[in-house]
């Protein structure tokens, strides 16, 4: 049943149990608040969210106060302004501003809500209790005397990861946030979440300490590539590195959250020594680097008549990559194409979010390989598997897969072996053509994720040299060997995608935008 | 209008004398070698009095036991309008942050003194100094070593005990 009410002059209809502060956020006030998480129950201890509502004998805390029919509420008339001024100001008695040394400074809801509604000084003269800083275990420092006491981490663990390993000790101005003896948080899986949801500096990331300045990071939306669940990310980079990922809200995919597993793995985005410009082998066991006019004319000359052709791609491609590797294949007379990636134990389920779980298919884009034909290949730690391959005749076709456990001969005996990838290995020297090509983070595309979403990344990091995106190099060729038109943007390959493949049809960047969109048919994972 | 022209003669050699033009000039110029009015100064043996206000030359603040003042919050990096400060900071053995990489660019800065402003630590400051000429470019970059050595005296931009200039 909708409620009506009135928010700072403006009527809200709401559904009936709706918060004052959720209904607020409807027609864009905003609340300061700490306790409150949207993830998470709200247990009204910041004393940050006052407002008034008309009728009442006091402030009332909005993140816990429903609305009414009827009611009438000021956020930011006097009485509720001077309240929270009053909480701001007991916050900052015991808080060390240390800021030009915080990490959180520059995102810090402390440094916000003080300078929006606090006092310009304040006026304590006691001095302030100090705690120290302490190893909670994990990637997680804790600094005690930042805390605000919102309990959010407690919450979080207690609530969404359900496993209890922090609770608050003492009494008063003395309770401090802590572990139970020495356990810590090692060895549980969500903690670098309450890094995040901290709303001031007192839970840091060990791995990001010291690292960059809020203000210096740029953000680009992205997916993790971790493992088939597809968790919306933000990549965070300075410099042309990324310097740490952090979860974007999604209420289909990953909630607030993501996995440390994911959150950890992005130094492999920074490795540095790439390919940089496309490669020509001659027959000596040299190479030239060549321009990419020359490159892909030569390509296409030996590239008539050489055979069947077999092809191995990486499930970490995007599904334009993928979809133009397939129309390549079909171009050259047909073949086929196998992919390899690594598959973990078991699941790691969220539990107080069960449709958030680190997936047993460690690669992005596995589903998006699955629904474009290509076939499952090689061991569960995606090696092996390409015994047949590794000694084709025909034409051999290698994208994205850096092939580094296979042996120094791959490829030796292939009539025409094009290896698109960004890193070299021992198994890349045979290649006739080694094509340098980008990594998700720079460049734009779409992943399928394990429940058939298809989702968009966008580019955060510069690509090295001449390398460019493999839909577009692929793109080329196939424009060259059939009567499709060359892809100019993601967009365009995309669109190519969806008129070959019927899981995609119908689905344009457009549907797609920032929250993904379900492909066409049920998806069901092979080996599940 | 049409142009006029004035001729004008030379003086004959033949019948004009030089000598009192000559000596007028010499003149002059030995009442300057004994002039007690002179303006000029001599300089580097006489130095100027810089202003209080001057700003110089940089110098990095340092603590009893020699480490930097420098807590590298990275506000005169994200201040300076010459982009001239690279600074990356890390966590010393006691837990402090400092900066590992402190550098200014001397040539890029155009030392408005805005990082000596915005320094929360009071650590960097540019100072009553300007002799600073070196015989390589690079030796423009000043590191924080160096920086740390400097040791003339620092400008009067900010008074840290009138903040507020009253």
């Amino acid at each position: 049943m909708p409620v009506t009410l009135t928010i700072d002059g403006q009527e809200v209809t709401v559904p009936k149990g709706t918060t004052i502060l959720e209904a607020a956020k409807t027609i864009g006030q905003q609340v300061p608040h700490y306790c409150y998480h949207p993830g998470m129950s709200s247990p009204a201890m910041c004393r940050l969210c006052l407002v008034e509502v008309e009728g009442a004998p006091k402030p009332m805390p909005s993140c816990v106060t429903t609305v009414m029919d009827g009611q009438v509420v000021h956020t930011q008339s006097e009485e509720a302004t001077a309240s929270r001024k009053a909480v701001l100001e007991f916050y900052l008695v015991n808080h060390p501003l240390d800021c030009p040394i915080c990490d959180m400074s520059g995102e810090c809801s402390l440094q916000d809500y003080v300078h929006e509604e606090g006092r310009d000084s304040g006026r304590s003269r006691e001095p302030k209790r100090v705690f120290g800083r302490d190893d909670f275990g994990g990637d997680v420092l804790f600094y005690g005397d930042r805390c605000v006491m919102c309990t959010r981490c407690v919450r979080f663990m207690s609530e969404v990861e359900q496993d209890t390993r922090l609770t608050v000790v003492d009494r008063g101005n003395r309770s401090v946030i802590d572990t139970f003896f020495e356990e810590g948080l090692d060895g549980t899986n969500w903690h670098g979440n309450i890094v995040d949801i901290c709303p001031v500096g007192a839970l840091v990331s060990k791995d990001f300490l010291h690292k960059a300045r809020a203000w210096d990071l740029e953000h680009t939306p992205s997916i993790c590539t971790s493992c088939s669940q597809g968790c919306n990310i933000d990549l965070h980079t300075r410099d042309n590195l990324v310097q740490r990922l952090k979860p974007r809200e999604n209420l289909d995919v990953n909630g607030w959250w993501m996995c440390d597993h994911g959150r950890e793995n992005y130094e492999w985005i920074n490795q540095g020594t790439r390919i940089e410009a496309p490669l020509v082998r001659d027959g000596n066991g040299g190479s030239k680097a060549v321009d990419w006019k020359e490159v892909l004319g030569a390509l296409l000359e030996q590239a008539n008549g050489a055979g069947a052709v077999k092809a191995v791609a990486s499930p970490l491609a995007s599904n334009e990559d993928l979809g133009a590797l397939k129309a390549l294949v079909e171009a050259l007379g047909g073949g086929e194409t196998v992919y390899r990636s690594a598959r973990a134990e078991e699941e790691i389920v969220l539990k107080g979010f069960p449709s958030l779980a680190r997936r047993k298919d460690l690669s992005a884009n596995t589903t998006g390989a699955e629904l474009m034909g290509l076939e499952r290949a090689g061991a569960d730690d995606a090696t092996g598997g390409l015994a047949d391959v590794a000694g084709h005749d025909g034409v051999l076709v290698v994208l994205g897969d850096a092939l580094e456990d296979q042996p120094a001969d791959f490829g030796k005996n292939a009539a025409l072996y094009v290896f698109l990838g960004s890193h070299e290995s021992e198994a890349s020297a045979n290649a006739s053509f080694v094509l340098p090509v980008t990594t998700f983070a720079e460049q734009e595309g779409t992943f399928t994720n394990v429940a058939g979403r298809v989702q968009r990344f966008w580019p955060g990091l510069q690509a090295p040299g001449m390398a460019r995106p493999p839909w577009l190099i692929l793109g080329a060729l196939v424009a060259e060997l059939t009567e499709a038109d060359l892809p100019r943007t993601a967009a365009d390959a995309f669109a190519a995608l969806a008129s070959a493949v019927p899981a995609f049809s119908g689905l344009t960047y457009d549907d797609i935008g920032t929250r993904g969109a379900l492909v066409n048919e049920p998806v069901q994972l092979s080996g599940d | 209008m049409a142009i006029s022209v004035k001729v004008m003669h030379r003086p004959e050699p033949e019948t004009t004398s030089y000598l009192r033009a000559a000596l007028s000039g010499m003149a002059l110029t030995f009442k300057h070698m004994v002039n007690p009015a002179a303006v000029t100064q001599q300089y580097p043996e006489e130095q100027t009095d810089l202003s209080p206000r001057w700003r110089g030359t940089h110098r990095m603040e340092v603590h009893a036991d020699g480490r930097p003042k420098c807590v590298a919050c990275g506000l005169c990096p994200t201040v300076c309008p010459a982009n001239c400060i690279r600074l990356v900071g890390g966590e010393d053995d006691q837990g402090n942050r400092y900066p590992v990489v402190y550098e200014i660019d001397e040539f890029r800065c155009i030392f408005c003194g805005m990082c000596q402003e915005v320094c929360p630590v009071e650590a960097i400051h540019v100072g009553r100094h300007f002799e600073n000429a070196e015989y390589t470019r690079d030796r423009f970059i000043y590191d924080l070593d160096r920086l740390m050595e400097q040791d003339h005296p620092v400008t009067l931009l900010w008074d840290p005990s009138d903040p507020r200039g009253e």
